[in-house]
C-alpha cells in the first residue's frame, strides 16, 4: 500500500465513524472532527438524497426520518459501485422484505420493485413505435410484435400499485384491492412512466410477445391465463403508448 | 395453447374460442391500423414530462456540491415510521381480519 | 483553453427545459453532469441533444475519482468517451478529487494530500483520461474543509504542475477559493495571484452556505444560495487579470425559478461586457 492509499483508507474509515487519528489533518482535534462532519454528512445526505429520489413513494410510506435511517443501513449494506446512480437500488426490494422493522409492512418490498423498475423504463433505450400502416398488411396469427426497451411487466404479491397510486401528488384514498397485483410499467410518448394494473391475460400476451411469439399464439397463451380474455384493449393502449415496435429494432 | 392443436384435438368450445379469437385479432389489427399516432409536439413533451412524477422515475442527480442540510448522525438511536403508511388499511388477508400494519420502532445500530 | 464562448452559462436542470427553449439565447453555454446522461435513452438525451443542437455544451464530470489511489474505472471512462463522442462538447472537465475508494462510490468530492507521490497518481490519472477521450481537460480546483499534515506542495502549485506534465488546462472555481481560503484563514487574493490564469479555460461561480467554528467561519460549498459578493468581487479581480472567460453558474441545491438563474447568469456577462469593451477601447 502506498502511503496515499492509506491515507484514503483512513479518512474513509474516519468518514464511517472511525475517528481521525491525531496526526493526519492539521489544527485541533475538537475542530477537525467539525470539519470532517462536513464530508461526512456530505456522503451520507448525498446518498440518502440519491436513494430517496429513486423511492420516492417509499420515502412517503415510512417518513422521511425513518427513510434516512433506513437509507444508512441499506447503503451500509448494498451501497453504489458505480457513479451512476440512477442504476443504484436494485437490490432495495430485497433488502426491505428481509429488514427486521418492517416486517409488518411485506408490501414495501413490492412499492420497490416498481419505483425500480419506473428509473429503468425512464432511462431505457430509445426504439421507434410501429407506424400504423404496417398492420394492414400482416396476418392477424402470424405478425410477429416487439415490445419497447422501456416495458416491464411486474407480478406483486401485493396490491403495490394501488398503493403506488395513492401515494402520487393528488392520489386518490382508494381502497386497496385483495390480493396481488400485476404491474404494466412503461415510457410513453411523452417520456413520462406510467404506472397500471393489468389483468393475468395482458400480462401473459404482453411476456408471450416479448419471448417473440406471434400474435397468435401470444393470444392464446393470453386465454390459457385468463379464460376468455380478449386481447383488443391491452395491444391498442400499448399501441397508443409507442410501446409497440417492430421486431428488427431490438 | 389451444390455439396451435389441429382441430381433431379441440372440443367444441375450444373450436369456438379459437374462431372468436381469430376475429378479435383481426379485428384489432384492423383498428391498430388506424389508431392516430399523433406527431408529439417536442417542446410540450420535454417540459411536460419533466414537471410532474417524471422527476421520480428519472431517479438520483448528481452533485458536485456539498450541502449544509444535516442529517441526523446518532449511533444508537430509536424511531417510528411517520409516513402514510401508518394509516393504510389493506383490505382483508387470510384470516380474514383487515390489516393495518403495525409499526416496528427501529431500535438498532445505525451506521454514522 | 477551451472552445466554450467567453460568455456567461448555467449549469443545465432538466426543469428549465421549456423556459431555456423560449429565453435561453442570452446563454452562452449549457454545461451538464456527465453521470446523469449514461442511460440508453429516454428524456435525458432527448434534452441534451434538443440543446446541444443550438447551444455551446459544456461536459462536467463528477465520478471519475482522478484524486484516488486506485487505477480508473476502465468502464466509466469509457463510457465517458462515448458521450463526448456522441455530444462532442466544447469542453470535459474533472475534479481534483475523490469520490471511490476499494469498491464503494461515495458521491462526494472528498481532498486528498499534495506530495511528490499523490502528484505523480493524479498526472497519469489525467493522461489517461485525456488519452480514453482523445481531448484535453479540464481541471478543477476543490473546496476543502480539512487540511492533510502530509502535504508538502501548495495546491495551486499543485494545479499547475499537473496542467504542466499532461497538457491539461484548469477549472477555476473561484467560489471554491473563496471557501477554501475562509476555511484555512488563508487570503484568497493571494490564491488567484499565485495562479497560473493563462491556463484557465473555464470559471465556475456558486453559492456557498456558511456555518461557524470556535476558531471563525466555516462555508460549505452547497451551490444552493446566489453568489456571494466577495465571490463576485474575486471574479471580477480575475476576469480584469485575465480577460473575458467562459464563466459557468452552478445552482444544483434548492434550483431556483428559471428567471433567478437566468439573472445571476446575466450579473457574470455584464462583468465579461465591461472587461471586453474596456479591452476594445483601450
Amino acid at each position: 500500500m502506498s502511503p496515499h492509499s492509506d491515507i484514503l483508507s483512513v479518512f474513509r474509515n474516519a468518514l464511517n465513524g472511525g475517528g481521525l487519528p491525531p496526526d493526519l489533518v492539521l489544527g485541533a482535534a475538537d475542530e477537525a472532527a467539525r470539519r470532517l462532519a462536513v464530508y461526512q454528512n456530505n456522503v451520507a445526505h448525498s446518498l440518502i438524497e440519491a436513494l430517496a429520489a429513486r423511492f420516492p413513494v417509499i420515502r412517503r410510506l415510512v417518513g422521511s426520518d425513518f427513510f434516512a435511517a433506513l437509507a444508512r443501513c441499506y447503503i451500509e449494506a448494498d451501497g453504489p459501485r458505480s457513479p451512476v446512480l440512477a442504476e443504484w437500488g436494485e437490490s432495495f426490494a430485497e433488502f426491505l422484505s428481509t429488514f427486521p422493522p418492517l416486517a409488518s409492512y411485506p408490501y414495501m418490498a413490492d412499492v420497490a420493485r416498481i419505483e425500480f423498475a419506473r428509473g429503468r423504463a425512464f432511462h431505457a433505450a430509445d426504439a421507434l413505435p410501429i407506424d400504423p400502416a404496417w398492420f394492414s398488411a400482416q396476418d392477424p396469427w402470424s405478425a410477429r410484435l416487439d415490445l419497447h426497451p422501456s416495458v416491464h411487466v411486474l407480478r406483486l404479491e401485493h396490491p403495490a400499485v394501488s398503493i403506488w397510486e395513492r401515494n402520487q401528488p393528488g392520489g386518490e384514498q382508494v381502497t386497496l384491492p385483495a390480493g396481488g397485483e400485476i404491474a404494466l410499467i412503461l415510457r410513453d410518448r411523452s417520456f413520462d412512466v406510467p404506472v397500471r394494473a393489468i389483468s393475468p391475460g395482458d400480462a401473459a400476451l404482453i411476456e408471450a410477445l416479448r419471448e417473440g411469439d406471434s400474435l397468435g399464439s401470444a393470444a392464446g397463451r393470453a386465454r390459457s391465463a385468463e379464460p376468455d380474455h380478449d386481447p383488443r384493449d391491452i395491444l391498442i393502449h400499448l399501441m397508443r403508448q409507442g410501446a409497440l415496435i417492430t421486431p428488427e429494432q431490438t | 395453447m389451444s390455439a396451435f392443436r389441429s382441430d381433431k384435438e379441440m372440443n367444441m368450445t375450444e373450436k369456438s374460442n379459437s374462431l372468436c379469437l381469430a376475429a378479435s385479432l383481426a379485428c384489432v389489427l384492423s383498428v391498430l391500423a388506424i389508431t392516430p399516432v399523433q406527431a408529439q409536439d417536442m417542446e410540450k413533451c420535454y417540459g411536460v414530462a419533466t414537471a410532474g412524477k417524471n422527476d421520480c422515475a428519472a431517479g438520483p442527480g448528481t452533485t458536485c456540491a456539498g450541502t449544509s442540510k444535516v442529517d441526523y448522525q446518532g449511533n444508537a438511536w430509536k424511531y417510528v415510521p411517520k409516513g402514510t403508511c401508518t394509516s393504510m388499511e389493506l383490505p382483508a388477508q387470510g384470516d380474514g381480519a383487515p390489516r393495518q400494519g403495525s409499526l416496528e420502532p427501529l431500535t438498532r445500530d445505525v451506521p454514522a | 483553453m477551451s472552445h466554450l464562448p467567453a460568455a456567461a452559462g448555467v449549469g443545465f436542470k432538466p426543469e428549465h427545459f421549456t423556459a431555456i427553449r423560449s429565453d435561453g439565447g442570452k446563454i452562452g453555454f449549457f454545461e451538464v453532469h456527465a453521470e446523469n446522461y449514461m442511460g440508453a435513452g429516454g428524456l435525458p438525451h432527448a434534452q441534451l441533444s434538443a440543446l446541444r443542437a443550438d447551444h455551446a455544451i459544456s461536459i462536467h464530470g463528477v465520478g471519475l475519482s482522478i484524486g484516488g489511489a486506485e487505477g480508473l474505472d476502465a468502464n466509466h471512462l469509457a463510457r465517458l468517451r462515448s458521450l463526448c463522442d456522441r455530444y462532442e462538447p466544447e469542453s470535459f472537465s474533472e475534479h481534483l478529487a475523490w469520490s471511490s475508494h476499494g469498491a464503494d462510490y461515495l458521491n462526494a468530492l472528498l481532498p486528498l494530500p499534495y506530495t511528490e507521490e499523490t502528484l505523480a497518481t493524479v498526472v497519469a490519472h489525467v493522461d489517461e483520461v485525456q488519452n480514453a477521450l482523445a481531448r484535453r481537460i479540464l481541471l478543477e480546483n476543490p473546496s476543502t474543509y480539512l487540511l492533510f499534515a502530509q502535504s508538502t506542495i501548495p495546491e495551486v502549485e499543485f494545479l499547475g504542475e499537473v496542467a504542466r506534465r499532461t497538457g491539461c488546462g484548469l477549472l477555476l472555481d473561484v467560489n471554491n477559493v473563496q471557501v477554501s481560503a475562509v476555511n484555512h484563514r488563508t487570503d484568497p487574493q493571494r490564491y488567484i495571484a499565485a495562479f497560473p490564469l493563462h491556463l484557465v479555460g473555464e470559471i465556475h461561480l456558486g453559492g456557498h452556505a456558511e456555518e461557524a467554528l470556535p476558531s471563525g467561519p466555516l462555508l460549505i460549498d452547497a451551490h444552493g444560495t446566489p453568489v456571494a459578493d466577495p465571490v463576485w468581487d474575486l471574479y471580477s479581480q480575475v476576469i480584469r487579470q485575465a480577460g473575458p472567460l467562459p464563466t459557468l453558474v452552478e445552482w444544483d441545491n434548492d434550483v431556483p425559478d428559471w428567471p433567478t438563474l437566468a439573472a445571476e447568469a446575466a450579473r457574470a456577462e455584464a462583468i465579461l461586457r465591461q472587461e471586453a469593451d474596456r479591452l476594445v477601447a483601450a
